[in-house]
């Protein structure tokens, strides 16, 4: 009869042992909380520092000038901060992207999706990547020295307007569009495709009537992100959009130049983080608050349809 | 070489003779003691009493209770949800790993419950083996995946891995095969070969008990016989707990045979006499194939 | 609807999205064409004596034998035109008075401006200033615009009330009539090889040569360099951070109210503005932290490596989770701890997804520009060595691009410049993402077997 090996390790660890092992499963997994935290609280971090240097310039000038007045005399006595026709120069590139990008992006995610093969599938792939890939401030320049001469020769009275802008970012707002809309098609499952085209639906059909609306807010949420890609973006629009604090006439005239929230803040920082502490500093960071709740919205909520979907598809 | 020679095992003696060769369970012979007699003549290893697994409420493991023996093939038999796996991943608690799976009654190994706080889980999977469905092996080289535990282990001299991971292909009856290329990655050998890497790293913690999980059920017929093969040549020196669907297998290469229904312990029993004369009709219905 | 109906119907459907995916690989051939072509200008060029006695004397580049035997040549070529200008001085000028002298000597003194752009300072005057004023056009594409202007005087007709103005060229010659520097435009039109003697160069120096007088000369070293401690500095941070959290993520957390809002805080960081990363960067980093006393290369970092956190996070607990779920259980099947698991057997199998993540972000981080304006980009500046990093700004490509194309004083005088910058960053940047793809496809192929 083998005698149980005696030399073995017990199993059972000293009282020591077992708080030193505990303690240390317990200081590891903190550890590792608190460095993902670091990640994490980072965005909270954003939010208060802007928020912190938002706070004074709405002590200074009251919130009313700010939002409606379209008055932007930041440098010359006397001082004034009407910034409507920025927020409106924003939505309009915003608006011109979405208009782009929308239609292009969601009709692309549709073809990748249930039309091509799978041979040419892949190859499109390293296109999307590749336009997502391109640095903004080399779409940017493109922009401004190949772009804005190319229309004017068609008759725009200058390149560099809402237009101009509103093609480029529609074009970096693509990938976003493509792939997560492209995500939420696959989503659907082969079983409600095969369902559909069992009752004798053309393709067009069953995309249409039976994928498209079971996909239809991840569709939204994809069309949030690009929206979001598109205002939050600087380099484009302050090179290319003419940065004139005006609101066009009429409003939806997209050959007239216009000017950005990000751009305003990219280009007067220049001449305002000398003076910390004025008006002229404040504002900005003011600015970018407003870019930053409207982000975080477009997260949530983006955020928020794509849960709904996902409990829709599992028939919750 | 004959892999017992290694750590001396040769000739230790079960104190049951030949009688439980799997071989005279295959010969058909009649004098097949009770399982009573068998556990009076060795020293269980594992023991379980009214042991119950769950995933978050569902039972999937019922109040078992049974005594498996020190150094035989004890085999668990079912068909497939029967709880079985979960069963065998109990005794190393691999099932840790699952969010969600709690155990309640006693499963007690060399006497100690090892569901106590205080058990240390790295010493106890140490000392209990495993070898998976799918042969695992990581995607280094054929040395380092044997290393892998002794290294874990605290083993760091070269001249003491060399000698343990050799030791270990050779019981693993692998040695011959893949001495010449120690440093390929083991992810180049054929799914067979694999499967024995997989035991021989097992074998290289020097464990007192291997627990097989369907260990042949991706490989090739030619493949599980050198696998069966080789649980014949470590019945002895390991207790080797198998969990098989084939109940073919569980009949050529073990001594006892555990019948699971649905998460109980249907029948328990030395194998010929469950294979032969099944006292449940539960367990005579499924090893006649009426159902599983 | 009849059959044939739908059928048209279905075509026209597939059309639309196969139009919109070639419209989308149109604007990428659209933007990348300009780019990369007249990008590739600022590296292969008809060089003329000029550029060549620029590198001598500046880079100390170049054979100086051959140089002063090509300077002897071009003298010889540019001496009639020096000969001209001093007669027409004598003669000329000499017989004029009052206020047609005057007109005279600025007509002469374009003349002899337009000449210096093409050849330098003329022979005897003293050496100027400005580097730009030392030497004569570098690059024969410029020299060809140059003597354009030189041959032609550009007015503007508004004559017609109704629309812009129109641009009228008179032949330059036309003003000259009749004096000694009449036959000039004629000698310089058709003898410029001669006095420039453009040859085809590669002018792999755009790299690795820094600038001088404001980017008129040399290439984009302090640029390039500062784009590379502007990218390796983010990944430092970041990736390391990166990894833990998706080690986090992956293998530890227990889903619950705290993960998920964590995870939601990642997702929300992904999502914001980078220009609003600029200013956190100014606001936190420099006015509160104060790790440098203005911009430099280590707030940049520290910005960048906050930009890409959400993409080196996401890309490795992907890497993380596609390892297969057998490895982990091998090892602790083994008596591997939760750590020794995650570090021997983890890390390893999911580092080339990790590695390519981490590659993509790089190429986002080099390419960014919102988050270093204020944080770490000047217009200016020369090569850093490491230490100085810490407290000293640096030009950047990205930062670079858009400063020479819209505040520079000679915008066209630099295009080659600003194009050669921008298609050595987006080069760079799509090299890094084909390594990245490239890298994933031998993944995928590795775990297929």
């Amino acid at each position: 009869m083998g005698t149980p090996r005696s030399s073995r390790q017990s199993l059972v660890m000293s009282a020591r042992a077992n708080l030193a092992a505990a303690l240390s499963r317990w200081l590891g997994n903190g550890l590792l909380l608190a460095i993902t935290s670091v990640a994490a609280i980072g965005v909270l971090f954003i939010l208060f520092f802007i928020a912190r240097d938002a706070v004074p310039f709405f002590q200074l000038r009251g919130f009313k000038e700010f939002f409606t007045s379209t008055h932007w005399y930041p440098s010359q006595e006397p001082v004034e901060f009407g910034a409507l026709s920025i927020f409106v120069g924003s939505g309009l590139v915003t608006l011109g992207a979405a208009l782009v990008a929308a239609p292009l992006g969601v009709a692309a995610a549709l073809c990748l999706s249930d039309v091509l093969p799978f041979g040419v599938r892949q190859a499109v792939k390293p296109v999307i990547e590749m336009l997502a890939a391109i640095p903004s401030v080399a779409y940017g320049f493109f922009a401004l020295v190949v772009f804005a001469p190319w229309l004017q020769r068609l008759g725009a009275i200058t390149g560099t307007n809402a237009l101009n802008v509103s093609i480029i970012l529609g074009i970096m707002a693509l990938p976003t569009v493509v792939s997560v809309s492209e995500d939420a098609l696959q989503a659907v499952g082969r079983e409600l495709r095969e369902g559909s085209y069992a009752l004798g639906a053309t393709r067009a059909e069953t995309l249409l009537r039976t994928i498209v609306p079971a996909a239809s807010s991840g569709i939204l949420a994809a069309v949030l992100l690009g929206i979001m890609r598109a205002l939050g973006e600087t380099m484009v629009v302050w090179m290319a959009s003419g940065n004139a604090a005006q609101i066009p006439d009429p409003w939806f005239n997209f050959l007239e130049p216009v000017r950005t929230l990000t751009a305003t803040i990219a280009g007067d920082m220049g001449e305002a983080d000398h003076v910390t502490g004025s008006a002229r500093y404040h504002v900005l960071f003011a600015m970018g608050l407003c870019l930053l709740l409207f982000c975080f919205a477009c997260n949530l909520i983006s955020e928020w349809v794509v849960s709904i979907q996902r409990r829709k598809l599992k028939g919750e | 070489m004959s892999p017992a020679t290694q750590d001396g095992r040769t000739g230790v003696d079960t104190g049951l003779g030949d009688r439980f060769k799997p071989s005279n369970v295959a010969s058909g012979r009649e004098d097949v003691p009770p399982l009573h007699d068998i556990l009076e003549q060795t020293e269980a290893h594992v023991a379980t009493r009214d042991f119950s697994i769950f995933y978050r409420d569902n039972e999937a493991v019922k109040k078992i209770t049974m005594e498996i023996p020190m150094r035989l093939v004890t085999a668990i038999i079912g068909p497939s949800g029967c709880g079985k796996s979960t069963l065998l991943r109990a005794i190393n608690r691999m099932n840790d790993l699952i969010p969600g799976c709690h155990t309640t009654g006693e499963m007690r190994f060399d006497g100690q419950d090892i569901y106590d706080k205080k058990i240390d889980v790295a010493i106890l999977r140490r000392r209990v083996g495993m070898v998976f469905q799918k042969p695992n092996p990581f995607p280094k080289s054929i040395y380092d995946n044997v290393a892998y535990g002794p290294r874990l282990h605290g083993i760091t001299r070269h001249s003491r891995l060399d000698e343990i991971v050799q030791r270990s292909l050779v019981q693993a009856a692998l040695w011959e095969e893949v001495k010449d290329r120690l440093d390929t990655n083991g992810l180049g050998l054929s799914g067979g070969q694999q499967q024995r890497l997989c035991l021989a790293r097992a074998l290289a913690v020097d464990p007192e008990i291997l627990l097989m999980d369907e260990p042949t059920s991706a490989l090739d017929p030619r493949a599980t016989t050198r696998i069966e093969d080789l649980i014949g040549e470590l019945r002895g020196s390991y207790t080797i707990i198998i969990v098989t669907h084939n109940m073919q297998q569980a009949a050529r290469v073990s001594d006892l045979t555990a019948f699971l229904y649905e998460g109980v312990l249907v029948e328990y029993g030395p194998t010929k006499q469950l294979f032969t004369k099944p006292r449940e009709k539960q367990t005579e219905d499924y090893i006649t194939g009426r159902f599983g | 609807m009849g059959m044939k109906a739908r059928n048209l119907l279905d075509r026209l459907f597939s059309g639309v999205g196969v139009l919109a995916i070639v419209v989308m690989g149109l604007a990428l051939v659209l933007i990348l064409a300009p780019i990369f072509s007249r990008g590739a200008g600022a590296y292969i060029f008809k060089a003329t004596v000029e550029h060549r006695r620029m590198l001598l004397e500046r880079f100390e580049r170049g054979n100086a034998e051959a140089l002063a035997a090509e300077a002897e040549a071009v003298r010889e070529a540019r001496a009639p035109v020096y000969a001209m200008l001093a007669r027409y001085a004598a003669e000329d000028l000499a017989g004029l008075s009052g206020r047609e002298k005057r007109e005279a000597r600025q007509r002469l003194e374009e003349v002899e401006d337009i000449l210096q752009e093409l050849f330098g300072p003329m022979p005897g005057a003293a050496t100027p200033v400005l580097p730009r004023q030392q030497y004569g056009a570098t690059r024969w594409d410029r020299a060809e615009v140059k003597l354009d202007r030189l041959l032609y005087v550009e007015t503007w007709d508004y004559s017609d009330s109704g629309s812009m103005g129109q641009q009228v060229l008179k032949p330059r010659r036309e003003e000259f009539a009749g004096t000694a520097l009449e036959p000039l435009f004629g000698y310089v039109e058709t003898h410029l090889e001669a006095m420039l003697r453009p040859e085809w160069t590669f002018y792999w120096g755009f790299l690795t040569d820094s600038s001088f007088d404001a980017h008129i000369f040399g290439g984009i070293w302090p640029e390039l360099v500062g784009t590379i401690y502007l990218t390796l500095g983010a990944m430092v941070f970041a990736v390391p951070l990166g990894i833990v959290s998706a080690i986090y993520f992956a293998e530890y957390a227990q889903e619950g109210r705290l993960v998920s809002l964590l995870r939601t805080c990642v997702s929300t960081l992904a999502g914001v503005p980078s220009i609003v990363f600029g200013l956190f960067g100014l606001a936190f980093f420099i006015n509160t932290m104060h790790v440098s006393r203005s911009k430099s290369v280590l707030a940049g970092s520290l910005t960048l490596g906050m930009l890409i956190l959400p993409t080196v996070i996401r890309a490795a607990e992907e890497a993380i989770r596609a390892v297969p779920h057998s490895y982990k259980e091998a090892a602790v099947g083994l008596g591997a701890g939760r750590w020794r698991t995650v570090v021997t057997v983890i890390l390893p199998a999911a580092l080339p997804g990790i590695l390519t993540g981490t590659v993509i972000s790089m190429g986002r981080a080099a390419g960014e520009t919102a988050p270093i304006i204020f944080t770490a980009a000047v217009s200016v500046g020369k090569v850093l060595s490491p230490w100085e990093t810490l407290t000293q700004p640096t030009p950047a490509l990205s930062w670079n691009i858009y400063n020479l194309c819209t505040e520079h004083e000679a915008v066209d005088e630099i295009r080659h410049v600003q194009f050669g910058m921008a298609a050595t960053l987006v080069l760079a940047v799509l090299l890094l993402n084909l390594v990245a793809i490239i890298m994933r496809a031998r993944i995928s192929n590795k775990l297929k077997g």
